[in-house]
């Protein structure tokens, strides 16, 4: 047992009434997995952390936990502790005695949950609040509190629903690094949902993005960002351009999609032929774009820059094509010179920059 | 052991059986009242009912030397209305009062509830016993109305301070950096939004008016309220007459809700939607 | 800023009319009801001398004495009731009614009745208790009982029946409101800390509605302590609280002992409120 996934879904739905909020979701979480769910509101993400928990009953699949089923038991028997977005520390207990409640459930002895409360608090750097009720803390100090609650009862896997989002900006970084660390160190599996990308990206050994129920593509950060499966995740992730055409002709393993404004050859190496004439997109990563292009840089388009960004090491150009399609370039800011607003160039890539996405979705 | 979903059903049957009990519990005199007022003239109070008819209606209907309900019903509708408005507008004063932050707010706060929290019985009294040894008269349209804007007026007041407590002040400053003065933002922008409280207020004061009888008993002078009278009523051989009295101005009582509630809802219509017909926005 | 400036004179102006009103028409002739209680001479002069006596008086008539204690009595009797029931209620209708329209469907069948006479109610009630009342016609027909109960009208058992009906909602609704302000995620968040449902319920849920129960309970403790007409209409006159003891006395003459049994009401009411308030702040230190 002790080898099992600490998390398995298999074929997981949930309906509420008409509306299916969660469609055949599968997926293998193995031991000590810092795993995000990523998708705009609505996509499932939540509603598939809280059937994790319990807290929502699955109309189809199966729940599997170190390698038990799940599906019947209720939340207080699983092996799991969750984090909310509003922390939901208890308005009228001290933050020792919230802190110690999952071992009180427990029925652990006074004195054993004394020094693990103890221990829990000098962990977290809480010990000063203590004897102290949660309307006189901090977000921060909130934050660790619920923390060290719910780590205390030593879950197989810790559940956290948009935990920094009630967070003061300044403060995200900090939390994200040092929950992370706290990941790495008991080496349980994290599951975190969340609606904004770099958070997943910056903590997630791997991401699953939903969108309207179902899984669009799973993957390690740096997969999802430079092969996108779908046009979805494609245009879910920052710096990604995405192109919609339709198939005029297949070339020996390259597709050549007709655009509004041109003619482009995609690498068709991992999806697979489509058909002809069939509505495709594809996307082509914002630093990839080049504004000098040349001869290896097969696709070309023209382009008017409408706006320049300075990020410090990065410029980002924002373009805008004939027919009213925006696309954004990154590069180096020392490399080559400024362009300026108004300024029409030509902008290219090269074929194997493009990335083809598997049918479906269409564009909104 | 039972498992779990099971016990949880088994609580929601249990509590959702007591609610209901409750509820016919709260509601069958009434109805049973209403019913037994359409028994026929040999009728008693209590079942079996022999008939159905109007008679005990009619009844009403007749000049009676002794038990004329219909003066009592008039003065007890004009008190009421005099108390709606009176409590409209002392509560909306007095919650605007007390958004400008003044001294002692918390005191006059309490002042203002205490009106609900005193027993009429009390205050009835006092009152009496004030006009006795004083001298001066009690009269429904003197002393009744003034303790039973006492009885309304917390409620009314309450009201308004939730109401103005949603109320965003932000409205107002837009209107007063725009060259309104403070008398024009608060017609023009204040009013009209917290005009649903107002009607609430005015509810209040109307229907709690209306029932109102323990404060009454003692201050109310010869000419008395319907609720009064009905109140004398125990004393006597109790007559099928009580009932239909009983079961026409809980009509009044149910119809004046209904009628402020409509008023409030063509209110909100009026104030907060467009004169388009409503469109159906489209989900990205 | 709005349109009231802070402090300003206007704003007093403002608050003036109601204050003044609830000084005139609630202090004035609550002060004057003590300050007659305190009066000796029989007759009905203001230049009369005070004394303590008629407070004396009352606490040596052991009939007085009891009418004291009966009110205190079903006082404590409705909490009780009116407590349970009015919890369970609140509870279903917060937690284990889903749907909104169907919540405000009971809500409104809960709160509609309030909106006419308690009066009303109150003779509502005599065809029900009485000898050929509709419980007895009831309990006869499903043969509980092989004679019609006498107990029921002019007895405190009808009383209490009937109180029920009028009091639970007072109960009810602070709960409900206490109950809708817990944020859905805290019984989560106790579940999924290896909590029972009958655990969350004690340790959370029950806690946090304390305020609202207590503010029930004072409710209730208020209006029973002064109800007199369901006394007189259901208890005939064999029953009396002290709402009845002062009409009775204010109607045989005797204006100042019916202020002292006023003035011994509203200490009554007074008092068990401070200690209902002192509960909950023990309660509030209790859970450390």
């Amino acid at each position: 047992m002790t080898d099992a996934p600490d998390l398995e879904l298999i074929g997981v739905t949930k309906r509420f009434g008409t509306f299916t909020a969660v469609r055949e979701v599968s997926l293998v979480v193995e031991r000590g997995q810092f795993l995000c769910l990523l998708g705009p509101s609505g996509c499932g993400k939540t509603t598939t952390l809280r059937m994790i928990a319990g807290l929502e009953t699955a109309d189809a699949g199966e729940i599997r936990i170190a390698g038990v089923r799940v599906n019947e038991t209720p939340p207080w028997q699983r092996d799991i502790a969750m984090m909310f977005q509003d922390f939901a520390l208890f308005p009228h207990m001290t933050i020792a005695r919230q802190v110690g409640f999952g071992l009180e459930m427990l029925r652990r002895p006074a004195d054993d949950i004394r020094r693990r409360v103890a221990d829990a608090l000098v962990a977290f750097e809480i010990t000063a609040l203590a004897d102290r009720k949660p309307d006189t803390l901090s977000g921060g100090q909130k934050q660790r509190a619920a923390l060290a609650r719910a780590l205390i009862v030593e879950p197989r896997v810790l559940l956290l629903d948009e935990p920094i989002g009630s967070l003061d900006y300044n403060l995200r970084e900090a939390v994200m690094l040092e929950l992370r660390d706290v990941q790495r160190r008991l080496g349980i599996s994290f599951i975190w949902v969340t609606h904004d990308q770099n958070e997943a990206f910056s903590l997630g050994d791997r991401v699953v993005v939903m969108n309207h129920a179902s899984i669009e593509q799973v993957g390690a950060p740096e997969d999802i960002a430079e092969r996108p499966r779908t046009r979805f995740v494609a245009a879910f992730v920052q710096g990604t351009n995405v192109f919609d055409g339709i198939v005029a002709g297949v070339e020996g393993d390259h597709v050549r999609v007709r655009t509004p404004t041109g003619d482009f050859l995609v690498s068709a190496a991992h999806v697979g032929p489509p058909a002809a004439r069939a509505p495709v997109s594809f996307s082509v990563r914002a630093a990839l774009l080049s504004a000098q292009p040349g001869r290896e840089h097969v696709n070309q388009v023209a382009a008017v820059c409408r706006a320049v960004e300075y990020l410090g090491a990065i410029r980002r150009y924002d373009f805008r094509l004939g027919d009213g399609h925006s696309l954004k370039l990154e590069e180096f800011t020392g490399r080559g010179r400024r362009l300026a607003e108004g300024e029409a160039v030509t902008l290219g890539w090269r074929i194997e920059d493009g990335v083809l996405h598997a049918p479906g979705e269409a564009p909104a | 052991m039972i498992p779990w979903r099971t016990r949880q059903r088994l609580v929601r049957a249990a509590l959702g059986t007591i609610t209901v009990l409750f509820l016919a519990y709260q509601w069958l005199p009434m109805l049973t009242m209403a019913l037994l007022s359409f028994t026929d003239p040999e009728g008693g109070t209590t079942f079996p009912m022999r008939g159905v008819s109007l008679h005990w209606y009619r009844e009403l209907l007749r000049v009676q030397m002794v038990d004329d309900f219909k003066p009592p019903m008039a003065r007890s509708l004009a008190l009421a209305g005099a108390c709606s408005i009176t409590t409209a507008a002392l509560a909306l004063a007095a919650a605007q009062a007390m958004r400008g932050r003044l001294r002692g707010s918390g005191a006059y706060f309490y002042l203002i509830l205490l009106g609900a929290m005193a027993p009429g019985l009390l205050v009835g009294f006092g009152v009496a016993l004030l006009a006795r040894v004083f001298g001066f008269g009690l009269a429904w349209y003197t002393s009744t109305f003034a303790v039973h804007i006492v009885w309304t007026l917390p409620f009314g007041f309450l009201t308004m301070l939730a109401v103005f407590n949603r109320f965003d002040r932000r409205l107002e400053e837009a209107a007063l950096t725009l060259r309104a003065t403070r008398w024009t933002a608060f017609w023009r922008i204040t009013f009209p939004l917290v005009l649903p409280g107002v009607i609430g207020a005015a509810l209040f004061g109307f229907t709690l008016s209306y029932d109102e009888f323990a404060r009454s008993l003692f201050a109310t002078g010869p000419e008395q309220t319907l609720p009064l009278v009905i109140y004398a009523q125990f004393d006597r051989q109790l007559q099928p007459t009580l009932y239909a009295i009983g079961t026409l101005t809980t009509a009044v009582s149910l119809g004046a809700v209904a009628l402020f509630a409509t008023l409030l809802r063509l209110v909100r219509r009026r104030t907060l939607t467009s004169d388009q017909p409503s469109k159906k926005e489209s989900q990205p | 800023m709005s349109t009231l400036r802070e402090r300003s004179p206007a704003g007093y102006a403002l608050a003036a009319p109601a204050g003044l009103w609830m000084l005139g028409a609630l202090v004035v002739p609550t002060i004057f009801i003590a300050w007659v209680s305190l009066w000796a001479a029989r007759g009905f002069t203001l230049a009369s001398p005070l004394t303590l006596a008629n407070y004396a008086k009352f606490f040596t008539r052991p009939a007085y004495v009891r009418v004291l204690g009966d009110t205190v009595q079903q006082a404590l009797v409705m909490m009780l009731i009116t407590g349970v029931i009015g919890y369970s209620i609140a509870y279903f209708l917060v937690v284990h009614v889903r749907h909104p329209g169907l919540q405000l469907a009971v809500f409104l069948l809960l709160v509609v009745p309030f909106w006419t006479s308690a009066l009303i109610r109150t003779i509502g009630w005599i065809p029900f208790l009485g000898v050929n009342g509709v419980i007895n016609q009831v309990l006869l027909l499903t043969g509980i009982v092989d004679r019609p109960v006498e107990a029921f009208l002019f007895s405190r058992t009808g009383i209490t029946l009937s109180q029920v009906s009028f009091y639970t909602l007072l109960a009810t609704g602070p709960v409900v409101y206490t109950l809708r302000n817990i944020p859905p995620s805290l019984p989560e968040a106790a579940q999924c800390l290896r909590a029972t449902p009958l655990r969350v319920f004690w340790r959370i849920v029950f806690p946090l509605t304390l305020p609202g129960v207590m503010i029930g309970q004072i409710l209730v403790f208020l209006n029973v302590m002064a109800d007199f007409a369901t006394a007189q209409a259901i208890g005939g006159h064999k029953h009396a609280f002290l709402g009845n003891l002062v009409i009775l006395l204010y109607e045989s003459g005797q204006l100042a002992f019916a202020a002292v049994v006023a003035v011994l009401l509203m200490i009554a009411m007074l008092l068990g409120v401070a200690v209902l308030l002192k509960v909950v702040d023990i309660r509030r230190l209790g859970e450390s």
